[in-house]
């Protein structure tokens, strides 16, 4: 493995003790990405689920499929022989599932100190990892209406119109001269035809 | 009885033919022709014509 573990040294003592019991060389997620099962990839622009299906609560609306290929959930790899200390583990002989070693506020913790000195990466896949918020962000979009790809937010009726009145307003104000010539022509309303209506 | 008599005047509405949905509300006699005149639309910021609008899509 080729990752650079010379400058952490420098690191705060509580990332120097989980590097010391986790060592990147196994455990970081730039080893995970390497291990990542490679097949994953293919299905993963048909699967991609939409960013914001308007129907979503309507009745009778499909679940979102959990079962379905999910390029943020790929990056939490876990190798059974190194088991990732973020992730959960289920123990096939009893069938129960032990929870990670470091629970999610202690994941955050350390992520956050990690960012702080650059070595995020060298930490395992994990929830918290930015990697995997901007992943699952890209996958799902932000939970607001016509915020994803090839969508437009509705926006208010006068937001919407605003362009085709401007465009009316501009069309009237370049013939206005003209109307009132021919309205002065024709005696100051006399023989107006063109009532607008109410 | 005899029958409800009707106004000799109407409320009638001028609307500003620059398309901007303003209109002024003047008071003219019922026998009178519909009303036109050049008035100042604060939207545009221009003197505009402002015509009667008729209520029916009829006028005189």
């Amino acid at each position: 493995m080729s990752v650079n573990t010379a400058h952490l040294n420098q690191l705060p003592v509580r990332l120097r003790n989980f590097f010391a019991r986790y060592p990147p060389q196994t455990y970081s997620s730039l080893v995970a990405s390497r291990q990542a099962p490679p097949e994953a990839e293919a299905s993963a622009e048909k699967t991609l689920p939409s960013p914001y299906t308007p129907d979503r609560d309507a009745k009778g609306a499909h679940k979102p499929n959990r079962d379905a290929y999910s390029a943020a959930r790929a990056l939490l790899y876990s190798d059974p022989k190194s088991p990732n200390p973020f992730l959960p583990k289920k123990i096939f002989s009893t069938g129960k599932w032990l929870g990670p070693k470091f629970g999610l506020r202690q994941q955050a913790d350390l992520v956050k100190l990690a960012a702080k000195y650059n070595v995020e990466a060298l930490l395992p896949p994990g929830p918290k990892s930015t990697e995997y918020k901007s992943a699952r962000l890209a996958e799902r979009g932000l939970a607001i209406k016509g915020t994803g790809i090839g969508q437009k937010v509705k926006g208010h009726k006068w937001e919407r119109t605003m362009e085709a009145r401007l465009e009316d307003r501009r069309k009237a104000m370049v013939e206005m001269p003209e109307m009132i010539r021919l309205w002065k022509q024709r005696g100051h309303g006399r023989g107006w035809r063109q009532w607008p209506k109410r | 009885m005899a029958k409800k008599s009707k106004s000799r005047t109407i409320a009638v509405r001028l609307i500003s033919m620059a398309m901007t949905g303003y209109y002024r509300t003047m008071i003219r006699p019922r026998v009178h022709r519909p009303l036109s005149m050049l008035k100042y639309d604060p939207v545009v910021k221009k003197q505009v014509l402002f015509l009667e609008a008729t209520k029916g899509g009829k006028a005189k």
